[in-house]
């Protein structure tokens, strides 16, 4: 519960609705409390044969329109507040969100983010919005009528507080009762969906293996078990909903007979009496409703708790600008002895890399599946993080530009290519949306995007649908190259951008780049023998190191790792043409079997 | 055959009809066999409703005219229902005064209401429950029952959420009413009670129903219209949040955050705008529905008062209206509120009786072939054409059979037909061109589950059962002794590893599947093959890969499962095609090479071309 205290900032902005809205739900309550006293100079009036109807029913009627219009005014502030603090939770998570780094992202996965800002919220939005209104009216029903009471009959009312403990004592017992068992049947429901799920998974091998019989066996001890948790918890609803009006009634009976001797004795006029009745009501309202309360309280502490273990992450890539570093980035990359690993891994993804990269230079990385080629190119970018003082970016460490500057003008083409649900002109625009015309159309003729183009009916404004599945896999890279090359950033990464191409159109698309190239700084990683042999100079990378570096030339001459790579390159493509051929001539032979 | 239905209509949104009586008949079914419970909890509902509306004639007839007013009143005829005399009973049979005997029968009606009340809930719940564990469990049997033509063309998400969210809403609908049944009936009695003691009065009170009643209408309706506005503007929200989230690495590398919070708080803007927009209805709509029963009090003095002055009525039945006015009000909020349960449960509705009327099965033969105790394992194709669609064939004319014992490698590229050869094998699909003879009998001729148990099918990937490895192992084999499974296990190097798990054999793999290797899954599939024994194993090789030393375990395994049995090998690795005493090439469709793997070595074709790129990869 104590997790609740961290929304008092949210309240504070808003504390002129909070305040007006409680304090004309006050109000309410008094309008409400006046109304079994006007009952009881009618009943009073009528026993005397001197009654103002009329008036009295007029003064009921005002009443009832003073507490709707307190109500409908008050009401609506105090639930405003949790639509206000939904928004702007909603928005500062988002903006949390987005200074998150790479280790966050995989202890959290996106599913988890979104039922957090899902369902937490909306959590929260419901206790801010009835919890607090709820407990306030609450407490005001039960103290204003109190009052009234008092001031009818304190010898009366007395008599009542007696149980009252016991009541509350037995409302909370329940309504813990009650969390648990609910808890319980969450559970069970995520049970059974899992239980689905898995069958519905495994169909094929359940089918296959013959195993329908036993599934739908083990499928109905679930469902059973289901059923029996939502029966304990609507046992417990049910035995609340029976046992808080009863012990409410043993008040009932209390006024009756109490207040029917002093009625009889007359000590109190059969009004008074009367009216008591209405106010036991009042004051018996949140004993019924306690339950609910306790439960609402609970789950939206919970998820205030999973809401603010997100917003009190702080980002791994932290944003310390240093005065002194140059506004225009020149490209002179320098890595001392780069250790890095990611968290839990055993060994190190990147181990004493040491390596200069000359402004304007052409570097190549060549390496396997898993060598660190891309690690080392996210480190350039920050998106993640190596040791202070290992990166330098034209003389000065890599941290100590604004992140926005750095990210800026250095541009990277991550190997997998994401792109948004828009059309592919915001897709190529994405980090200035007001770019011009011209361009757009540059970037995407010079990575290769313009002849795919040629082929959409509606060209740059064709929308690419969700992650870009309208588009093929080659299709995609080429809109995220272009979407990197529009930047005209003076420090190019590409990370295997052509994978989903086959080589020679990558080396084709490559050399289209050398004009580009000219003048920035360019690294390109590469599985493929064929995409580095242009560059200025080749890196080999192995299990995180450095194994070699030179130029084609000169690695072929060394007959080392490269000189092994590229041979058995060169064997696959002359094997797969060969296959090619073979299948090109198999299927002419059936064409001519053919009829 | 398959493939010509439309699967779309599962990712379609269905009609939504209001109210739709054939379907909700055929709902009721689901409550028949729980029908003498929901009678039973129907009387009850009668008994706690009659003592609830009794309660507040007991105090304002018997207490207060009866004790408190006897002699202003007694002169006025006043309907008390029997109370009265009940009372005096009560008073003569326990001895105590008439006001303590009163309050004492107060007490009474209060606790059998509460007992009534608690009964009857519990039985409504027992029979609703009860219904919807009965659906679900009809609905997941139906499910194993669809052939796997259905499960290709389906999200099986959508499936799912048939059988738990939309049975989910069922039970909210059938507990709904059950209550409301509890809501209107005290209400009717409540209305019978006050037309006895002055007709007039409450037929004034009962003009305010139809005013309540389009004020609720109209507060539906208007909701409606925002709550589906929200509901977008939400969907819009998450939309944006999911795929920013999903690539946040884009968004970094290209400093978009600012931009994307601005686009991000608008939408979140647009959904502040609507939810206010539906707070402002309930709250007035709230504020409303709060208001009518004290307002019936001040109709209720100012009009009850009048005939108590007249000595039409006495005081105790003016206080008896005013307790009566809460009841009046609450069926058509709780109607209300029903209202929209009502509108998403019928939608459920169609969406379940959909999936439980939809029959797509590989269908067995009327009288099917009962299989010998032990089959020899002969397997032959026959002249097998197949197509997942019409026109679109993806088996041409296969022919070739499988000795006994032997084992064949079937190889070639992504698509070329080797998956779909075994399906038809095992009868996941049907086929009407060629012919698939076990033991010389057409397949079609025996019941596919009594022929599937007999084909050891080891897939792509180990599919992991609820339960423990034991259970895993055995398949629930009731003849399989535990010495006889810990063979098996033993025979195929899964022994070893079994025995590290946290309780060894008895370990729940539904818990910590998850954390087996690939390697260990294979070494469990094949001690599976073993256990159970089936006359003919069909292997879907992995393609992952695995290190040295468990690669020589599952070669070892792979040996000790395939000896002596007939085996039809799907391979992807050098090992595995050494493995086989007969190689059948696959490319589009179509056989092209067969022979041992030495001839087909030597004969230089498309296999050679295709060994060598295997190994390189593997050498790479």
């Amino acid at each position: 519960m104590g997790a609740l205290l961290r929304l008092l900032p949210y309240y504070r902005r808003h504390l002129g609705p909070f305040w007006m809205g409680n304090g004309l739900l006050l109000v309410a309550r008094i309008f409400e409390a006046l109304i079994p006293q006007l009952l009881k100079q009618g009943i009073d009036g009528i026993g005397a044969g001197a009654p103002a109807l009329g008036l009295l029913a007029l003064g009921i009627t005002a009443c009832v329109l003073a507490r709707f219009a307190a109500i409908w005014v008050g009401r609506r502030a105090v639930r405003k507040l949790g639509v206000e603090v939904a928004f702007d939770l909603r928005n500062r998570l988002y903006e949390h969100l987005q200074r998150m780094g790479q280790g966050f992202f995989t202890r959290y996965r996106t599913g988890d983010l979104m039922a957090r800002a899902i369902n937490d919220i909306g959590l929260v939005r419901r206790v801010v919005a009835q919890g607090t209104r709820t407990v306030l009216v609450l407490l005001f029903s039960s103290a204003v009528a109190f009052s009234f009471m008092i001031a009818e009959s304190p010898s009366l009312t007395l008599l009542l507080i007696p149980p009252m403990p016991v009541i509350f004592g037995i409302a909370w017992l329940m309504s813990r009762r009650l969390y648990r068992e609910s808890l319980a049947v969450q559970e069970g429901f995520s049970t059974l969906s899992d239980r689905v799920q898995e069958n519905l998974g495994g169909i094929r091998t359940v089918q296959a293996l013959g195993q329908e019989e036993r599934e739908i066996a083990r499928f109905a001890v679930t469902n059973d078990d289901y059923l029996d948790r939502n029966l304990a918890l609507v046992r417990t609803n049910s035995l609340l909903a029976a046992l808080m009006p009863g012990l409410g009634a043993t008040s009932v009976v209390a006024v009756l007979y109490f207040g029917g001797l002093r009625v009889q004795s007359g000590e109190i006029s059969l009004g008074t009496f009367t009216a008591f009745v209405w106010y036991l009501n009042m004051v018996l309202w949140p004993v019924r409703e306690a339950g609910n309360m306790i439960n609402l309280f609970q789950r939206g502490a919970a998820g205030v708790a999973r809401l603010f273990e997100l917003l009190d992450t702080e980002p791994e890539i932290a944003d310390r600008p240093q005065p002194g570093v140059p506004e225009r980035i020149q490209g002179d990359i320098v890595l001392e002895g780069v250790t890095v690993g990611y968290p839990g891994a055993e060994v190190p993804t990147l181990r004493d890399v040491t390596l200069h990269v000359k402004p304007g230079e052409t570097l190549a990385i060549l390496g396997r599946i898993g060598s660190g080629k891309s690690t080392l190119l996210r480190l350039l970018v920050r998106l993640l993080e190596a040791p202070p003082g290992t990166i330098q970016l034209d003389g000065h460490d890599l941290r100590d530009y604004p992140l926005e500057r750095l990210r800026g003008q250095v541009a990277l083409v991550p190997q997998e290519p994401f792109l948004f649900s828009e059309s592919i002109r915001e897709n190529v625009s994405y980090d200035d949306p007001e770019r011009s015309e011209e361009a757009v159309e540059a970037a995407a003729v010079a990575s290769a995007l313009a002849e795919t183009l040629k082929g959409l009916p509606s060209g740059l404004e064709t929308e690419v649908g969700e992650r870009g599945v309208m588009l093929s896999g080659g299709q995609k890279q080429r809109v995220t190259l272009a979407r990197a090359l529009v930047r005209a950033a003076p420090v190019l990464l590409l990370d295997d951008p052509f994978s989903a191409v086959d080589a020679e159109t990558e080396a084709e698309i490559l050399a289209r780049l050398a004009p580009l190239r000219h003048g920035r700084t360019t690294i390109v990683v590469s599985h493929r023998v064929t995409a580095v042999r242009g560059a200025d100079r080749i890196v080999v990378m192995e299990e995180g190191r450095i194994a070699e570096q030179g130029t084609h030339l000169e690695l072929v001459q060394a007959d080392g790792l490269y000189a092994a790579l590229e041979r058995t390159q060169r064997r696959r493509a002359q094997l797969e043409h060969e296959l090619e051929e073979q299948e090109d001539a198999l299927n002419e032979q059936e064409e001519e079997g053919q009829p | 055959m398959s493939g010509q239905r439309d699967h779309g209509v599962f990712e379609a949104e269905l009609s939504g009809r209001n109210f739709d009586a054939r379907l909700t008949r055929r709902l009721l079914r689901w409550l028949l066999p729980y029908r003498g419970w929901l009678l039973a909890s129907g009387a009850l509902v009668v008994g706690a409703s009659t003592l609830a509306v009794l309660m507040p004639v007991l105090m304002a007839r018997v207490v207060i005219d009866g004790v408190l007013l006897p002699a202003s009143t007694s002169a006025i005829e006043a309907p008390d229902f029997g109370t009265l005399e009940l009372a005096h009973a009560f008073e003569r049979a326990t001895g105590i005064p008439p006001l303590a005997s009163a309050c004492l029968l107060y007490a009474l009606f209060a606790a059998g209401w509460a007992i009534l009340g608690h009964l009857q809930r519990m039985l409504l719940a027992r029979a609703a429950l009860g219904a919807i564990r009965d659906l679900r469990a009809e609905l997941f049997a139906h499910l194993e029952t669809l052939s796997a033509s259905f499960y290709d063309k389906v999200a099986v998400g959508r499936v799912m959420t048939r059988v738990t969210n939309d049975v989910e809403v069922l039970l909210e609908l059938f507990w709904g009413l059950g209550m409301l049944v509890g809501e209107i009936l005290p209400f009717f009695l409540a209305l019978a009670l006050m037309w006895a003691a002055d007709a007039q009065l409450a037929a004034l009170l009962l003009l305010s129903i139809p005013i309540t009643g389009i004020a609720t209408w109209l507060f539906r309706r208007a909701t409606r219209v925002v709550y589906r506005k929200i509901r977008q503007s939400v969907s819009k929200l998450n939309q944006n949040l999911q795929e920013n989230l999903s690539g946040i690495g884009v968004v970094q590398t290209h400093v978009r955050e600012a931009r994307n919070l601005a686009r991000y708080e608008q939408i979140n803007d647009e959904n502040r705008l609507e939810e206010t927009h539906a707070v402002h209805l309930e709250v007035t709509y709230g504020a409303f529905v709060d208001s009518l029963s004290p307002l019936a009090l001040g109709l209720i003095l100012w009009f009850g008062g009048g005939h108590v002055l007249a000595e039409l009525i006495t005081l105790g039945t003016l206080i008896l209206f005013a307790r009566y006015t809460d009841l009046l009000f609450r069926p058509i909020v709780a109607i209300g509120e029903q209202y929209n349960v009502l509108y998403r449960a019928m939608a459920s509705t169609e969406r379940i009786f959909q999936l439980l009327d939809w029959q797509e099965e590989v269908v067995a033969p009327e009288r099917p072939v009962r299989l010998p105790s032990r089959l020899t394992g002969r397997v032959e194709f026959r002249n097998l054409c197949f197509g997942y669609e019409p026109g679109h064939d993806v088996l041409h004319d296969i022919s070739f059979s499988v000795e006994p014992g032997e084992k064949v490698a079937i190889v070639g590229a992504t698509g070329s037909g080797k998956t779909t050869l075994m399906r038809l094998l095992s009868r996941f699909y049907d086929f009407d061109r060629g012919e698939i003879l076990i033991d010389g009998v057409d397949v079609r001729q025996y019941d596919p589950r009594d022929l599937r148990s007999r084909l050891g099918s080891v897939l792509q990937d180990f599919h992991v059962f609820a339960g423990s490895v034991r259970e895993n192992l055995s398949l629930g084999d009731p003849e399989l002794s535990d010495a006889e499974v810990e063979t098996a296990a033993r025979l195929v190097h899964a022994d070893h590893f079994i025995r590290t798990l946290p309780n060894g054999y008895e370990t729940d793999l539904a818990e910590r599947g998850a954390n087996l290797s690939h390697g260990q899954r294979q070494l469990l599939t094949f001690a599976r093959v073993l256990a159970t024994d089936p006359e003919i194993l069909i292997l879907d090789e992995a393609t992952s890969s695995i290190d040295p030393e468990t690669e020589r375990l599952i070669q070892e395994g792979l040996h000790r499962i395939t000896e002596g049995r007939t085996s039809i090998l799907i391979a992807h690795r050098l090992l595995t095609v050494q493995e086989a005493d007969r190689v059948i090439v696959m490319q589009h469709g179509r056989i092209q090479e067969m022979g041992s793997h030495d001839e087909l070595l030597a004969r230089g074709g498309l296999y050679r071309t295709l060994y060598e790129l295997q190994f390189i990869e593997e050498a790479a």
